[in-house]
């Protein structure tokens, strides 16, 4: 069992009157040990034919947590991520170049990612417990 | 324009071998552009004293389709340590409500949203307890 911490900060000091800052920090439940590590990949297609292919369905055991970017300079280069084991492969996250998405996963669902410019490069990690 | 920034920091001691440390900083702009984004619905709080089963907790009515938005959500609830007992919050999307995962006691995830579904969450016990914050823009 290992600790792992995710932070988030939201700053701003003109989004309200008032200066926002928002900070929170939690330690990944159950203390989830394994990982694919960070990995960097280039994302060539452009539909879901033959998609970059970030996770495999049960691969870990729930819940396991997704950390991924767009690496994109260009904000109208779109990375999406889909829900390949869900009928009509619904899109669950579509990042802008230069966005990022932090959140869980029931890891159930296998997951991969098509781009609207060939290639973009994505930067992703998965944190789980082994099955 | 507005200037919003949002950090993230993974870290862990023990996961790897190696110490990790992974540390992300974007601001918040409106699609396509280099604008920021200048709205927001405020943290909220929710208080659910009955179980819910796919509720509305961010409605795409309240937002314009194919922008950039960003969505903040946590559990506040005190995180417990007897695992596969401890309650949560599953996020789901859209109206065939495509589970995105769950949150536990504690935790939270931050994502962009494109305002065109949904977000929905179902509680797996009574008085629970949910915050959140949409970032948003107008088309």
């Amino acid at each position: 069992m290992a600790t792992t911490t995710a932070a988030i900060t939201l700053t701003s000091t003109d989004l309200l009157t008032d200066s926002l800052a928002l900070s929170t920090t939690s330690t990944l439940y159950n203390g989830p040990d394994f990982t694919t590590g960070l990995q960097r990949l280039k994302v060539t297609a452009t539909s879901t034919s033959s998609s970059t292919l970030l996770y495999t369905a049960d691969d870990f055991a729930a819940i396991a947590y997704i950390y991924i970017k767009n690496t994109d300079t260009t904000s109208t280069d779109y990375v999406y991520v889909y829900d390949d084991t869900t009928s009509g492969d619904p899109v669950i996250l579509k990042l802008a170049g230069g966005d990022w998405a932090f959140m869980p996963t029931i890891a159930d669902k296998t997951l991969k990612a098509y781009a609207t410019t060939n290639p973009t490069t994505i930067e992703f990690m998965v944190i789980g417990t082994d099955q | 324009m507005a200037t919003t920034t949002a950090t993230l920091t993974l870290s862990s001691a023990d996961l790897t071998g190696d110490s990790i440390a992974v540390s992300v900083t974007s601001p918040l702009h409106k699609a396509g552009v280099n604008v920021g984004l200048d709205q927001t619905s405020g943290l909220a709080k929710k208080v659910y004293a009955a179980t819910q089963s796919n509720t509305t907790l961010i409605s795409a009515a309240d937002y314009d389709d194919n922008t950039a938005n960003w969505v903040y959500i946590k559990n506040p609830m005190p995180p417990v340590t007897s695992a596969e007992t401890d309650d949560y919050i599953t996020l789901t999307l859209g109206a065939s409500n495509i589970t995105l995962g769950r949150l536990y006691g504690g935790q939270w995830c931050f994502l962009p949203y494109e305002g065109e579904q949904d977000i929905d969450i179902t509680t797996s016990a009574t008085n629970m307890e949910v915050e959140f914050m949409v970032v948003y823009q107008t088309a």
